[in-house]
């Protein structure tokens, strides 16, 4: 037994970066989701940050718990990330809230968003819309420009 | 040194740290955002390598499972779903005497159905085999995300049809790809192949992706003083329509080839033709806030026409009659029959604390419809063949619970059972089957794990194992499986080290003898052995070494053991890979099958992020791996699957 108990105590110093099996959901992509919007609110936004996800998913709320504090309806937030393709109008009145969407054609016919966190050609994109961050008012740091564009969208 | 990610999930989950190690981590990622802003490309990149590692639908509960990612078919140059088969362990890829690939288990050369194939969720093996469609067969894969393969039955959860190899093939999905896709593949060997894919989100959420593929092989193999030729020509059409709640997958596939073999007693068909074409419909729509309620639909039809003409006269066993040779054995055969395939089903699921518990109902119809079956004899007779017998039709209705427990946090007991009743027309009557799994995943530490499961399956008899029946016996029974299988997991740094056993005890098993479809008098037994260690160099380079052995209680037909060594790499803008895969050999009455090993290596050089060119070298050694055939009444010869060394060049643009 003594043996037994060594033999597994080794394998608890061993360290990997590996998995052996996913004994949960694997929710990395929606970790990386949550960090590239977390970084993206930072600069977006002053001070804290509130977040609603519109029809959130309990996989979701955990993960994004993480890195925000989240509130389970709009009014509370200030900043709102719209990823779901079945909400087609947000009961929420948009005054001192900002709306980023998943969505590339959300965001053109949608004034509302002030950017997009989406995929095209197989890789994932992000936009901002340089006419409704200045209505907006919101500056972005420099390293961000490459991002920015400027489209001839209301 | 733990992982960064198991670090981050103990740390959350301990109450008494987690609000304030949630402000240590959001301050952490403000001051890093403060620091280097363009830190967000970095996030993108790995954001997109990790979505490319293809693990968000893994389930790990329904067997034992290998993935094949989004990173891994890129980089190593699968094009064809024959790429990925004929390096799969406790199996071998042959060809058949129609020249169509297919899968084996190991050390036999029976084919009864072990292997099922999906795409999404929907099932494209054969109504009339209960294996590989020939027109689905050897799948491109420029429209796959991944792929996953699971051992050992776990059709619990996906439809009503049984298995020992589950193969799982993602599409890609429309609202990752959005853009278009162009592919061109010319091979030394003469065949060539030209992909397109579209697909596109739109404002309401709706999204699609259309593929089409035309592909054309040149496959000639010398058989005594003969060519035997497998030509073919293949095109497929694919369309995936989705919301969040809606999935709707259109599928279309032809093939006009040559029949290689065939059924002729010489193995050299005069001339003849196989046509085939298949087309499907599958709905799945989820319900319910938490899409807990699962409603799937389809329906598939494949129709198939077969010619064959040869002076030297060919064994079809349905007609063949021993005591009238003469008289059945054929000088020309000709067929049309269509096959129809409906499914139904409703799955719920409920989570309740750590129980999670899948109801679900299926029920599934199957059709062989003959248009035309006839023959012309020695003396040049023409004969209406009909129907062979008067099984033509197959209802199945199933009842499933699934059922798995997180014990602990390190321990998920899972207990499955499900319940089949088939009605089938004609002299075979209605039968009952049960279905029943426990299993285990336990894992003590983070680096170590353990699997096992024991189940008690069956594999139901197939149009074609009825039509090509023993007729002195024609009462075919179900072939019953009780299966044990055993994983143990070592994780170490960079490195992974897997172990899987199984033993496999077979009661009834059905198998080909040269008179038609028997069922063995004996318990069948068979274990397997497969050791894989993976080591992974860098973000995208991995090098990966497997080998498998196993034992049978009757003689070997096929391959017992092989295995492989695979590296794969980036440099700045080339992707490169090495494969050797090796099967050991065998010897099956006076047919002597010496080792083989299969070297293929390749570049991708991209020019940009959309244009690449792709070179690969396939069976450089010229030692393929070889398949087992019987002329004239059972007279066992061997071919090589792969004559020739081939080069294919493959442009890729996307725009």
């Amino acid at each position: 037994m003594r043996a037994l108990t060594l033999f597994f105590m080794l394998f608890s110093f061993s360290y990997a970066d590996q998995y052996t099996f996913l004994m949960d959901k694997y929710d990395k992509e929606i970790e990386l989701e949550a960090k590239i919007l977390f970084k993206i609110a930072t600069v977006s936004t002053r001070g804290d940050i509130t977040l609603f996800i519109p029809e959130m998913t309990p996989v979701e709320a955990k993960v994004y718990g993480k890195f925000f504090t989240l509130t389970p309806d709009c009014q509370g937030a200030n900043f709102v990330f719209v990823n779901k393709t079945t909400t087609d109008t947000i009961p929420c009145n948009a005054s001192g809230k900002l709306f980023f969407t998943n969505n590339y054609k959300k965001l053109l016919s949608d004034r509302k968003f002030f950017g997009a966190f989406f995929w095209a050609k197989s890789r994932p994109n992000i936009v901002f819309l340089k006419n409704r961050l200045a209505v907006q008012n919101i500056t972005l740091p420099q390293a961000y420009d490459h991002y920015t564009e400027e489209l001839d969208v209301p | 040194m733990r992982s960064r990610d198991t670090a981050l999930a103990a740390v959350v989950s301990l109450p008494v740290y987690k609000v304030f190690m949630k402000k240590v981590i959001v301050l952490l990622l403000f001051l890093a955002n403060a620091l280097f802003a363009d830190a967000l490309d970095s996030l993108l990149q790995e954001y997109q390598s990790t979505t490319e590692k293809s693990l968000k639908t893994v389930n790990e509960k329904l067997g034992h499972v290998v993935i094949y990612s989004q990173q891994e078919l890129r980089m190593m140059q699968y094009t064809k779903l024959d790429d990925i088969l004929k390096e799969l362990p406790l199996m071998s890829l042959g060809k058949n005497q129609f020249g169509s690939s297919s899968p084996l288990l190991t050390g036999s050369k029976a084919v009864s159905g072990f292997f099922r194939f999906f795409i999404n969720d929907y099932e494209i093996s054969s109504a009339y085999l209960q294996s590989p469609s020939l027109t689905w067969g050897n799948l491109p894969l420029d429209f796959v995300d991944h792929i996953e393969i699971y051992y050992g039955d776990s059709s619990f959860s996906m439809g009503n049809t049984t298995g020992i190899y589950f193969v799982r093939i993602y599409t890609k999905s429309a609202k990752k790809e959005n853009g278009s896709e162009l592919k061109s593949l010319v091979s030394s060997n003469g065949s060539n192949a030209q992909s397109f894919i579209q697909s596109q989100t739109f404002e309401n959420g709706w999204s699609y992706l259309f593929f089409a593929n035309t592909s054309k092989a040149k496959d000639d193999v010398k058989y005594k003083t003969n060519t035997l030729s497998n030509d073919e020509n293949r095109r497929y059409l694919y369309a995936d329509i989705n919301d969040d709640t809606t999935k709707i997958n259109i599928g279309y596939t032809d093939v006009k080839k040559d029949l290689f073999a065939g059924m002729s007693l010489d193995a050299a068909p005069d001339s003849g033709k196989l046509k085939s074409r298949d087309y499907f419909i599958d709905v799945t729509k989820h319900l319910l806030e938490d899409k807990s309620l699962k409603v799937n639909a389809s329906v598939g039809v494949n129709e198939r026409q077969y010619e064959e003409e040869n002076a030297q006269g060919m064994g079809v066993v349905p007609i063949l009659d021993f005591s009238n040779m003469p008289a059945s054995i054929l000088t020309g055969f000709y067929e049309d029959a269509t096959f129809t395939k409906t499914n139904a089903s409703l799955t719920k699921t409920f989570q309740y604390l750590n129980h999670n518990i899948l109801i679900g109902a299926h029920a599934s119809g199957k059709k062989y419809d003959l248009k035309k079956r006839t023959g012309v004899n020695f003396f040049g007779q023409k004969s209406d063949l009909r129907q062979y017998n008067n099984f033509n039709k197959e209802n199945v209705y199933s009842l499933l619970f699934q059922y798995d427990y997180r014990a602990t946090e390190n321990l998920i007991l899972i207990a499955n059972a499900k319940v089949d009743k088939y009605q089938r027309n004609g002299y075979l009557g209605d039968t009952s089957e049960q279905l029943i799994r426990v299993g285990a995943i336990y894992t003590p530490y983070e680096n170590l794990g353990f699997k096992g499961f024991y189940t008690r399956t069956y594999l139901p008899v197939s149009f074609y194992n009825v039509d090509f029946v023993n007729k002195n016996n024609p009462n075919l029974k179900s072939q019953q499986y009780e299966l044990f299988t055993a994983e143990a997991v070592y994780t170490h740094g960079k490195s992974k080290f897997n172990l899987i056993y199984n033993n496999v005890t077979i009661d009834d098993f059905i198998y080909y003898t040269p008179v038609g479809f028997i069922n063995v008098d004996h318990a069948v037994k068979t274990q397997g052995l497969i050791l894989n260690y993976e080591y992974a160099l860098a973000n995208t380079d991995k090098i990966t070494l497997n080998y498998f052995t196993s034992t049978q209680s009757e003689g070997a037909s096929n391959y017992q053991r092989g295995g492989y060594v695979k590296y794969m790499g980036n440099y700045h803008k080339v992707d490169y890979f090495a494969s050797l895969i090796y099967k050991g050999s065998f010897s099956y009455f006076d047919v002597h099958v010496k080792d083989s090993f299969d070297l293929s290596l390749g570049a991708t050089y991209h020019f940009t992020k959309d244009f690449s060119v792709s070179l690969k070298g396939e069976n450089l050694l010229k030692k393929s791996t070889e398949s087992v055939y019987e002329e004239a009444f059972g007279i066992p010869f061997s071919l090589k699957t792969t004559p020739q060394r081939s080069a294919y060049l493959s442009l890729k643009w996307v725009f």
